[in-house]
């Protein structure tokens, strides 16, 4: 039995399994399958100040090895969260990071300040390419990236701060090191890839909201090397994720720099896929020899070096 | 709630463009009428295939499943022995009350096979009658199901079987004769849920639909399957659907 467990921020995490958000919703639907709490972390729905109803319907389809999403941040909001869902998700045991939008500087002050102290982490959704207001704003140039961390970081102030960083940016090394220069403690990434898909008997893109998320499997060479990018510009700890599909991804990921994953996708091919990676680990650790799962992040050896 | 992994007994074409798969699930599943399964065709493919439970027996399970993309095309090439993983079952279902003795079906296109189910499930103790619309003869399908129905009424958009009108027109015409129902079940089409709507809101009866919309998780998380409510909600059509009250949901 390898130790699974790591440690981002000072918050111990039983092993480096997180549920992606958006993907895992406030965790009870897959709590019905597995004890979540034997899972390293969820990553909550993206949370706002006030309820949203999200995007028209179609919200998603598919392409060959991916799925394009645009639910638009459909959440009860914040406070609906914290009184209702909150205590539950955190009796599971499993570490509890808040997922979180806001459409100006100010709402994710507020919104980190409602959930300072509450929950272990928050990570900051600046990146979500399916609603116009929805943080996409803030997360495409460095210097609103840094902004927007330091806004929210003043709200965050006894929570490690997570920014979730978007894929569709010039240099995801920048704007890793903007979000560090913000106060970040941590950072995450690939959010979704912007793209379409088209119902060539409509002559219209699947989804009503016209362009989507691109998620899944076939994303995942291009997350694996924004993940190294990114690790080698920041000193911060990073969360990797995109098409993260079995431990085998999983360890790429960890290798190319991030301290922990997160799975999104994956969960709706297999809604038992989170619990599979992480004996997928544990085996693999055992194989290999590794004693403590901490040891692979960051042992790239780049080719010709 | 399981994902079992499914093996395929018999999957075979019943009507133009329509397939039915049984899958045996190594043991008795608790299924209620109108539930689905969420069928993993693998490949390419990320998502799986939200499909109505048409019926159970034993251990074994039926889905019937329209040829629409790439997904159901590799779905219908799967022979005898190939093991799937299958979620199930999903979903509220149908359900009829204690109270409600006579029970109209009204049903068309793929949506005829979960009223299947509930004609399964209440046959022996309902008075079930059955309204079910077909593109034209070469689609009709699950005869020999209906007929086991106190009354059935098959009408074809052509002519080409039954008369020609919808399953909508057909229910309403029997309504018209003098027919009264304590409820009505039905899924097919939004455009016939929408007509049908209006016909029962006319007529003052219970009514439930069962919807079709794009899905991910299946089971609830991911918020994308939506529909829009009466009262200014939305409702996840996998987990808090697929069977909404007609009068509770917006069309």
């Amino acid at each position: 039995m390898a130790n699974l467990s790591v440690k981002i921020c000072g918050v111990e995490l039983k092993n480096p399994v997180i549920g992606a958000s958006g993907t895992f919703g406030f965790g009870r639907e897959f709590n019905e399958l597995y004890d979540i709490g034997a899972i390293g972390g969820v990553s909550t729905k993206g949370l706002t100040n006030e309820p949203r109803l999200g995007n028209p319907v179609p919200r998603i389809a598919e392409s060959r090895g991916v799925i394009l999403n645009a639910v638009g941040l459909q959440n009860p909001g914040v406070e609906h969260f914290i009184k209702y869902d909150l205590d539950w998700l955190k009796a599971t045991g499993t570490c509890v990071i808040a997922n979180v939008a806001g459409k100006t500087l100010e709402d994710y002050k507020t919104i980190c300040e409602k959930l300072d102290g509450k929950v272990d982490m928050i990570e900051l959704n600046i990146s979500c390419p399916n609603v116009k207001s929805g943080g996409m704003a803030f997360g495409i140039k460095p210097q609103t990236v840094e902004e927007v961390t330091r806004v929210a970081k003043s709200g965050a102030k006894n929570t490690p701060l997570i920014v979730k960083l978007s894929p569709n940016v010039e240099s995801i090394a920048e704007n890793a090191k903007s979000a560090e220069r913000g106060g970040a403690d941590c950072i995450s990434l690939i959010n979704t890839l912007t793209g379409m898909a088209i119902d060539i008997e409509r002559r219209r893109p699947i989804i009503a909201n016209n362009t989507g998320g691109v998620s899944g499997a076939g994303i995942k060479p291009i997350a694996v090397r924004m993940v190294y990018e990114a690790s080698q510009a920041v000193k911060i700890p990073v969360i990797g994720m995109g098409g993260i599909t079995c431990a085998e991804d999983a360890i790429e990921f960890l290798m190319a720099g991030a301290t922990a994953v997160q799975v999104g996708t994956a969960n709706f091919t297999d809604p038992l896929a989170m619990p599979k990676i992480i004996q997928g680990l544990n085996d693999w650790c055992d194989r290999h020899g590794v004693e403590n799962i901490s040891e692979l992040t960051g042992t790239l050896q780049l080719n010709g070096k | 709630m399981k994902d079992y992994i499914a093996t395929i007994v018999k999957n075979e074409r019943i009507a133009e463009n329509i397939y039915a798969v049984t899958f045996d699930l190594g043991e008795i599943p608790t299924v209620r009428a109108g539930q689905f399964g969420d069928i993993l065709v693998g490949g390419t493919h990320l998502l799986r295939r939200p499909i109505a439970v048409c019926k159970t027996e034993g251990s074994q399970v039926t889905f019937c499943y329209q040829i629409k993309g790439e997904g159901t095309k590799m779905l219908k090439t799967m022979g005898t022995g190939t093991t799937l993983n299958v979620l199930m079952p999903l979903g509220n279902g149908f359900f009829v009350e204690e109270t409600e003795k006579k029970v109209a079906l009204v049903g068309g296109g793929v949506g005829v096979f979960p009223l299947i189910s509930v004609l399964r499930a209440y046959g022996q103790e309902k008075e079930i009658s059955a309204y079910i619309g077909y593109r034209n003869k070469d689609a009709v399908c699950g005869v020999e199901e209906f007929e086991k129905a106190k009354k059935f009424v098959a009408v074809t958009d052509d002519g080409s079987y039954g008369e020609k009108m919808n399953a909508v027109q057909a229910f309403v015409k029997d309504l018209k004769a003098g027919n009264t129902f304590d409820v009505v079940l039905a899924c097919g089409p939004t455009p016939m849920l929408r007509a049908l709507k209006a016909v029962v809101e006319e007529e003052n009866l219970p009514c439930y639909v069962s919807l079709e919309e794009r899905m991910g998780c299946g089971i609830g998380a991911c918020l994308v399957c939506v529909c829009d409510l009466t009262n200014g909600k939305k409702a996840r059509v996998c987990k808090d659907g697929p069977v909404f009250n007609a009068s509770e949901v917006v069309l």
